[in-house]
């Protein structure tokens, strides 16, 4: 998308987006708190989670686009969610 | 002391104009921004309404910002059956020609431009600005914040933060000033940006925004469990299409976005017969994206009746609850806040002075600010939701009209005519400001000529040009002058009206059924005349002397 910086990762799923490396991982799972009831994997645009056996599950964050939905949606607030490292993470033009 | 005397997270809509003001007044002041370069992460509609305009920062007001398109309206489609593709239409909102599009009710734009372009003026002004930086806390001295902690661990003080950081607020939070929002006050909201050729948009959007409600069996607007819509904005060159769905439902069920929202994509653009047959032969899609709005916050009685500050600390736009509960506009409330904490922390540094009791000041004049108070407290598109529910044509009319047609009128005249009272009573000059600034606006979006793009001021050659240019010059220049001439009057006149704008709102409810046949009879007979004169304006505009427009 020629912005200027560093080099990104795009994906034909979500065309005018960009990814940056070096994320961390930002969001994370108590599995001693999640009771497995799916809401994050269903709000989640990205599809990010999994439930396996009971619990939620990060498949990956490398389409995250950091809405935080996954979190707003915990009851158990299970879920713990901070921002990628600075510079990171999604990005886009055309927002 | 601290390294400086104000820090600002967050270089979106809000942190800008809070460092411009601050950079202005002399302070030291610092800009923290996550993303690598500024308005990167930050995703919208986008329609800025025109009160973010004319009752916000004077550097917008007077400045020459990139805008996408000016709107003059809003086509709200009813569909009550998307296969037969039987819908009603209600366009009873509009600014009529020939003031339109000159005059605008607002103007579309990208954030990431936008967003820069505040930064740029901020920076001019005096402000640093770190970008790649996330701020994780604040330091708390002495039960007061005295700077920000970033990711790295560093610690950088200042004697007041302002904390611009949008929706999430996760500094907010670990400083215990705000609570999470509950689900079923976030909206999450799918964007898709598609390309458009300007001929084409020009002859089908025109100027006017489209909105789509109805019922959840057509499978063309989300629900919401609380009627909503799909809504589409007309840029440039390109269009967003933008329909989202509140993240818990009445039931406490939790919506399978995924699911839903592509479903509907789909549906939309395959079925709606405006989209299918306008729309997609020229479109190409070049972005997908989303994000999270607060939409209903200001309805939760318990977060409203938070303060949005602490010792040493004020929350503005997203970051303080402050979006529309009605339009979704979170912009104009961001500026306004922003230049208004800008205000109370200038204050506060002069008598040294950052205690809680001291800031308080900021919330009375958010509680007092009449644009604010009206559009977080707005109730119709909540209400829509028992239309859906209870399946009333009648009332999904009525809620539409009232929220997006000329009904509107019933509940913002009363805000709109008091702030522009205040405005007018403590400067009535700014009427002349205010005439420039949309003549300006149409003159810089017809050449595309903003700060920093680099495009050469537009104006026309030839000599039938420059008699016309000569003409329009004059004549603007002696309205200008009309108007300077006539500001004692209208300075009165805001006086009078201002203890009165209270009652304008009810007389508008018992009015309107009166006035808007007669409103729209008007419309229909004169518009050949409006058209051929707005017609003419326009091209008088775009052929004018920039120069006649600047401050
Ligand atoms: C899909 C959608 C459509 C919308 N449509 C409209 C519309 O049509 N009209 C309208 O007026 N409004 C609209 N809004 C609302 C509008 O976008 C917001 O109200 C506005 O962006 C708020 O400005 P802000 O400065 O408070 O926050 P933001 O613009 O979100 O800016 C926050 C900034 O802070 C940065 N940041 C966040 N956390 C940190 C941290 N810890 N450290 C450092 N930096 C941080 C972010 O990267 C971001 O740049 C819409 C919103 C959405 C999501």
């Amino acid at each position: 998308m020629g912005m200027k910086g560093k080099t990104a990762r795009v994906s034909e799923k979500f065309p005018g987006v960009e990814w940056v490396e070096g994320t961390g991982s930002f969001i994370t799972v108590d599995t001693q708190r999640c009771t497995g009831c799916g809401n994050c994997m269903k709000v989640c645009l990205a599809d990010c989670y999994e439930v396996a056996g009971g619990k939620a599950r990060i498949k990956g964050l490398d389409l995250c686009m950091e809405c935080g939905s996954c979190w707003y949606v915990c009851a158990e607030e299970a879920i713990a969610f901070t921002w990628p490292k600075g510079g990171t993470g999604f990005r886009t033009r055309w927002g | 002391m601290g390294e400086y005397d104000v820090i600002i997270i967050g270089a979106g809509f809000a942190g800008p104009v809070a460092a411009k003001k601050c950079a202005d007044a002399g302070l030291r002041t610092l800009m923290t921004e996550r993303s690598e370069n500024v308005g990167e992460k930050v995703i919208s509609g986008l329609t800025i309404p025109i009160y973010g305009f004319l009752f916000g920062p004077s550097f917008i007001r007077d400045g020459n910002p990139p805008i996408e398109r000016p709107v003059d309206g809003i086509i709200n489609y009813i569909i009550k059956d998307i296969e037969q593709g039987d819908m009603e239409i209600d366009d009873s909102l509009k600014i009529p020609k020939p003031f339109s599009p000159v005059y605008a009710f607002g103007y579309n734009a990208y954030c990431k431009p936008f967003c820069e372009w505040e930064a740029r003026k901020a920076i001019e002004a005096g402000a640093e600005l770190r970008t790649s930086t996330v701020v994780t806390d604040v330091i708390m001295e002495a039960g007061c914040v005295q700077g920000v902690i970033t990711e790295t661990g560093e610690k950088i003080r200042s004697r007041i933060v302002i904390d611009a950081e949008g929706s999430q607020g996760l500094v907010a939070l670990k400083a215990g000033v705000r609570k999470r929002y509950p689900p079923e006050t976030i909206s999450l909201a799918d964007v898709y940006d598609y390309e458009m050729p300007k001929d084409r948009l020009d002859e089908i959007f025109g100027f006017s925004l489209r909105f789509c409600w109805g019922w959840d069996e057509q499978r063309c607007a989300p629900p919401l469990g609380h009627g909503n819509g799909l809504m589409v904005w007309p840029y440039r060159e390109s269009i967003h299409y933008m329909h989202d769905q509140c993240l818990r439902m009445d039931s406490a069920n939790v919506p399978n976005l995924r699911k839903l929202l592509s479903e509907y994509h789909g549906n939309i653009t395959s079925k709606l017969p405006w989209w299918k047959e306008d729309v997609a032969p020229h479109a190409r899609l070049r972005a997908h994206m989303w994000e999270g709005f607060e939409i209903f916050v200001g309805l939760n009685q318990e977060l409203r009746s938070m303060p949005n500050h602490t010792d040493g600390m004020i929350l503005v736009g997203d970051a303080a609850g402050l979006e529309s509960t009605e339009l979704c506009d979170g912009v104009p409330q961001a500026w306004i806040s922003a230049d208004m904490a800008a205000d109370v922390a200038i204050e506060a540094l002069k008598a040294n002075n950052t205690s809680r009791s001291f800031l308080s000041r900021y919330d009375k004049r958010i509680k007092a600010h009449p644009i604010l108070q009206w559009s977080m407290s707005g109730t119709n598109r909540f209400n829509l939701r028992y239309a859906q529910q209870e399946h009333d044509l009648a009332k999904l009319r009525r809620y539409v009209h009232d929220g997006w047609g000329l009904g509107a009128l019933a509940h913002l005249s009363t805000p709109l005519v008091k702030t522009a009272c205040r405005h007018v009573m403590a400067n009535p000059l700014i009427l002349m400001k205010w005439r420039k600034m949309f003549h300006r606006y149409y003159f810089n979006w017809h050449h595309g000529r903003f700060d920093y793009s680099g495009a050469p001021a537009g104006s026309r050659e030839g000599a039938r040009g420059r008699k016309e240019d000569a003409r329009f010059r004059a004549s603007f220049r002696t309205k200008q002058i009309l108007l300077a001439a006539l500001t004692p009057l209208l300075w009165v006149l805001a006086m009078l009206s201002y203890p009165l704008a209270g009652t304008l709102n009810p007389a508008m409810k018992v009015l309107l059924p009166a006035i808007e046949p007669v409103y729209a009879a008007i419309l229909r007979i004169t518009a050949r005349l409006a058209g051929w004169l707005s017609r003419r304006k326009v091209s008088l505009v775009v052929n004018s002397d920039p120069s006649l427009f600047e401050v």
